[in-house]
């Protein structure tokens, strides 16, 4: 197996405020976009030849990925134009694939090793894991290693069996594939008229996000495996314990605290006297200034966290401006997305590019749209739409 | 301008040739060709794109070769005119990037010695002139003949039979790279990238024989060695990765080069390195010298000086300063320049270490001419910049200045602590005026119907009118003029009406009511307005026709988040109207001739 196709079209619409300017495989998850994972899982596994199908905000794949050279693989850009279904994504590919190739979603992270057992199935091939919540995908009935069919999110599944959406394909999939807009509709098409289709169980990880907090536990688990790495200025008098991995050019001034495992990006200023406990991945360009407190959260590129914040349990996306004083604690919610409630433990969740003034309390729970401004003295709770201004 | 390429080693030349040229265009590509050497001296050449020539060619052989992609100076591109030129006996090729001021003499004195030439140019007459004082020693030759040459070039000679190029410079660029028994030779790093990253920078006065394995390099006739550095440049940087243009490209790698640009500054300031030479106590004034987009930089940074350090700046168009300006004693003098090759600066940098004034370089090319002259040079973390249109370089250039200004003692403390907080800020802001390309892409829409459009501003602004307005022209050939917007009444007014779009830029400061009042103006004499404004200023939809809001920052960076906005303006607009946006006609990336 020599190519892949990669589908990273998709806008994620569970997932906003973040996904409102970047596509899903460019969530930020240890300091890392979701769709570096992939490309670097199949590099591993000498899969060079990449064709990776955009759509959505492709221009901030474009600027990360670049041409894959960085990454020591081959990238060749395809463009989705509506982002109508799985199908239709592949479909664009058509004419540049070889005989055999892999196909994955550029915004679900997996496993080298993963990779590396599911290539030497025969095409057609779908990988299938077993999971607690089946009908949030699609639900695969297997007999004796062959796929029988897919039911997409069912009101009651048949089994806890599900499509990770990872294939092993032949050219043959394109003649199913064209008039459909979903691959597993193609599937069992293709089913229906008699092919088969080898389904291959795997034990590994596979982690998927669909609602905003599943950021922080995908960042929990990938932080988990992350090796020490300490670049840029570490103050006399600053306390490192565990695996923490610092960036060039960050400074981590005296009196300040860390706890891995923990990823800090480059050119950050970090102190004097920060607090960072575990599971927290920092961006690039970040000032965390004295007396604040980040533990379990993700805070993006370009943000500026004033002094004497609690950021628990927290994202933060790119470019936030918190003055001072600011308080998201984390705690059980009640959170609704697209109809649906659920009950987590979660503290704030802040869209790019917002404005916070000098002591504002979040609820636990609080999802805030980006480049939203609060005044001082708020208390913010419940879900903001974008440029909301509370004053 | 023109870029040169050269190869001797052990594979094809041709492929490495085209590929390498393919690389260059940026410096020239009304037409170009290859000589390659085996037992004779083969040419091709035509008045077509390196691709074209690639089809064309038939298979040449031979390891050995030079090439040439060409910005007409002397002579209109045709075949003719194309390089390499040959001697009158076709056993010496050469390519050159320069101008010869002296050629007419020259060759008057070649013909009258029975030469025969055939083409229109002044590089001709330099393998004529080596043919004159060949015998049986090239290098020897080169020299003989370039003591008779005045004016600019870089050239590299190919003789039939000779397991050797000729190499010589002097105010144009070359470089070559070193690979492993196989050596390049090229105007430009970019063009060698592909094979090697090890690159030696020649001087003026140069002359080099580079073989397969060996590189001699004489100045003023003595030996001299001459390191090779590592670029850290890759060619990844060098293509499209997705984008349609590399103008593009380029637009939205600004964030990145924001955040570059500041971390390595930043970085020096905490460590208190860099800066002590530059930061003279005894400063009075200022003097910024650039040319084209580099020039509109420079009148940013006049603002941006004038009101942080309150000392008196002059901004000079440095091919305006080489006649008539006078050098002030206790002046800081920078110059800006992208390619660090602009001739206009060089010569203007030459006459300010004349006059003994302490020079600053802002430049994106390490080793560039500028860099070796200027007293110390700060380089831009932007890589290399392709699309002719330069825009990522410009930003760069301003984060250069504001970190410079902002790095004097005499800032305001208070001030200085919002605007750092802001600048880390700006990569965010630049992402967000990215985000916003539909609407901007609905503005060039309208305004790619249109042949005449006015650029208005006040202020800090003023110079993004003028870059605004430079970028439409060069890359969407609309007649696009910058105006400081109390200047339209002295007379541009007669021009407005139906037909003549104007682009209003209105920030948030002092300049703001005044700008409200222009555009009325404008409106009442029938012009349609496009306005460009920040964020929550909703009185600007009721004035304008169309209005492309912009986040809303501190007054003295607005210029970025406005420029930004521009620079995606004339790029959909040159795109909607089917130019070519990274090459636009009659333009090279740098301009080397006065």
């Amino acid at each position: 197996m020599k190519q892949a196709v990669i589908l990273a079209a998709g806008k994620g619409q569970r997932l906003r405020p973040f996904t409102v300017t970047k596509p899903k495989a460019m969530l930020s998850i240890a300091g890392k976009p979701i769709v570096h994972y992939v490309v670097e899982a199949l590099a591993e596994n000498g899969i060079r030849d990449i064709v990776l199908v955009v759509g959505y905000r492709r221009e901030q794949i474009f600027d990360y990925m670049g041409a894959g050279e960085q990454f020591g693989v081959d990238i060749t850009y395809i463009t989705q134009e509506k982002q109508l279904g799985t199908a239709h994504a592949l479909a664009q590919a058509r004419g540049i694939t070889e005989d055999e190739f892999l196909v994955l979603p550029g915004d679900k992270l997996i496993e080298a090793e993963t990779i590396a057992r599911f290539v030497a199935a025969k095409p057609e091939a779908m990988l299938v894991k077993r999971v607690d919540n089946p009908t949030r995908y699609g639900v695969v009935t297997v007999d004796d290693g062959m796929v029988k069919d897919v039911v997409e999110k069912p009101e009651e599944a048949k089994s806890n069996v599900v499509n990770t959406g990872i294939y092993v394909f032949s050219k043959e999939i394109f003649a199913f594939i064209e008039p459909e807009l979903d691959i597993p509709v193609a599937l069992n098409n293709m089913l229906a008229r008699g092919y088969p289709v080898n389904a291959m169980e795997t034990k590994d990880t596979w982690l998927d996000v669909v609602y905003p907090w599943d950021i922080l536990s995908l960042n929990d688990a990938v932080l988990s495996r992350i090796p020490a790495n300490l670049g840029g200025t570490i103050e006399t008098g600053a306390s490192l314990k565990g695996a923490i991995s610092i960036g060039k050019g960050t400074v981590v001034r005296s009196g300040s605290y860390i706890v891995g495992p923990v990823v800090i990006g480059a050119n950050c200023d970090v102190g004097p006297n920060v607090c960072i406990m575990p599971a927290t991945s920092i961006g690039n360009n970040v000032v965390l200034s004295p007396f604040t407190e980040v533990r379990n959260s993700i805070i993006g590129d370009d943000v500026n966290v004033g002094p004497s914040c609690i950021i628990q349990d927290s994202v933060i996306d790119k470019g936030c401006v918190m003055k001072g004083h600011f308080t998201a604690c984390s705690g059980e919610a009640n959170v609704r997305v697209n109809g649906e409630h659920h009950v987590v433990n979660v503290g704030a969740m802040l869209g790019e590019g917002c404005s916070l003034g000098d002591s504002v309390v979040a609820q636990s729970g609080v999802i805030v749209g980006n480049y939203s401004q609060v005044q001082s003295l708020k208390l913010i709770d419940g879900r903001l739409p974008d440029k909301s201004l509370v004053f | 301008m023109c870029g040169i390429v050269g190869y001797i080693g052990n594979k094809d030349s041709q492929t490495v040739l085209l590929s390498s040229l393919g690389r260059l265009e940026y410096r020239g590509y009304d037409s170009c060709g290859i000589a390659v050497a085996s037992s004779s001296l083969k040419v091709y050449k035509d008045a077509v794109r390196v691709e074209a020539l690639a089809k064309a060619a038939p298979r040449l052989g031979g390891t050995a070769g030079i090439g040439h992609t060409r910005w007409a100076t002397h002579g209109k591109p045709s075949q003719v005119n194309a390089h390499p030129h040959c001697d009158c006996r076709g056993n010496i090729a050469v390519v050159h990037n320069g101008i010869i001021s002296n050629f007419r003499s020259l060759r008057q004195q070649l013909i009258s010695e029975g030469h025969d030439l055939v083409s229109e140019t002044d590089t001709e007459v330099i393998p004529h002139l080596i043919e004159k004082y060949y015998d049986g020693d090239l290098e020897k030759a080169v020299e003989a003949a370039l003591q008779h040459i005045e004016g600019s070039y870089a050239i590299i000679v190919l003789m039939s039979d000779t397991a050797e190029l000729v190499v010589a410079k002097k105010d144009s660029p070359l470089i070559i790279g070193i690979g492993d028994r196989e050596n390049f030779i090229a105007s430009d790093v970019p063009a060698i990238l592909d094979y090697t990253n090890r690159v030696i920078y020649l001087e003026d006065g140069d002359i080099g024989v580079v073989t397969s394995g060996e590189v001699k390099v004489k100045n003023g006739g003595v030996e001299v060695e001459r390191k090779a550095h590592k670029v850290l440049w890759n060619v990844e940087d060098a293509q499209k990765a997705g984008y349609e243009h590399f103008m593009l490209k380029e637009i939205h790698e600004q964030p990145k080069v924001i955040r570059d640009t500041l971390g390595e500054y930043t970085q020096a300031t905490e460590s208190g390195t860099g800066l002590e030479r530059i930061r003279d106590a005894g400063i009075e004034s200022m003097l910024i010298l650039a040319c084209g987009t580099s020039y509109h930089a420079a009148l940013v940074g006049k603002y941006i000086v004038e009101e942080l350090l309150r000392i008196p700046v002059r901004a000079e168009i440095a091919s305006e300063f080489n006649y008539y300006g006078q050098i002030l004693a206790k002046t800081m003098a920078i110059v800006i320049t992208q390619s660090g090759e602009t001739a206009d600066v060089l010569r203007a940098m030459k006459r300010l270490k004349g006059g003994e004034c302490k020079v600053l370089a802002i430049s994106n090319v390490v080793g560039s001419s500028a860099s070796r002259i200027a007293d110390q040079t700060i380089y831009l973390r932007a890589g290399p910049e392709i699309s002719v249109a330069a825009t990522k370089t410009f930003i760069a250039q301003l984060m250069v200045l504001y970190w410079l200004v902002m790095s004097y003692s005499k800032v305001d403390a208070s001030r200085l602590a919002s605007m750092l907080m802001e600048l880390r800020q700006m990569p965010g802001k630049v992402q967000q005026v990215l985000n916003n390309e539909d609407k901007i892409l609905e503005c060039a829409k309208y305004l790619a119907k249109y042949e005449n459009v006015f650029f208005i501003g006040r202020g800090i602004n003023f110079p993004i009118a003028l870059e605004g307005a430079l970028k439409l022209k060069e890359i969407s050939y609309i007649h696009a003029e910058g105006y400081a917007a109390g200047e339209l009444k002295h007379g541009p007014f007669s021009l407005l009406g139906s037909d003549t779009l104007v682009i209003a830029i209105v920030a948030l400061d002092n300049t703001r009511e005044a700008m409200l009042a222009n555009i009325k103006e404008v409106k009442s004499r029938g012009s349609p307005v496009i306005a460009l404004a920040s964020e929550g200023d909703e009185v600007i939809g009721e004035l304008a026709d169309l209005v492309i809001f912009v986040p809303q920052v501190d007054t003295i960076f607005s210029p970025v988040v406005n420029v930004v906005a521009l620079q995606l303006l004339a790029y959909y607009t040159a795109k909607e109207r089917g130019c070519p946006v990274d090459f636009p006609r009659n333009l090279a990336k740098s301009v080397t001739v006065e």
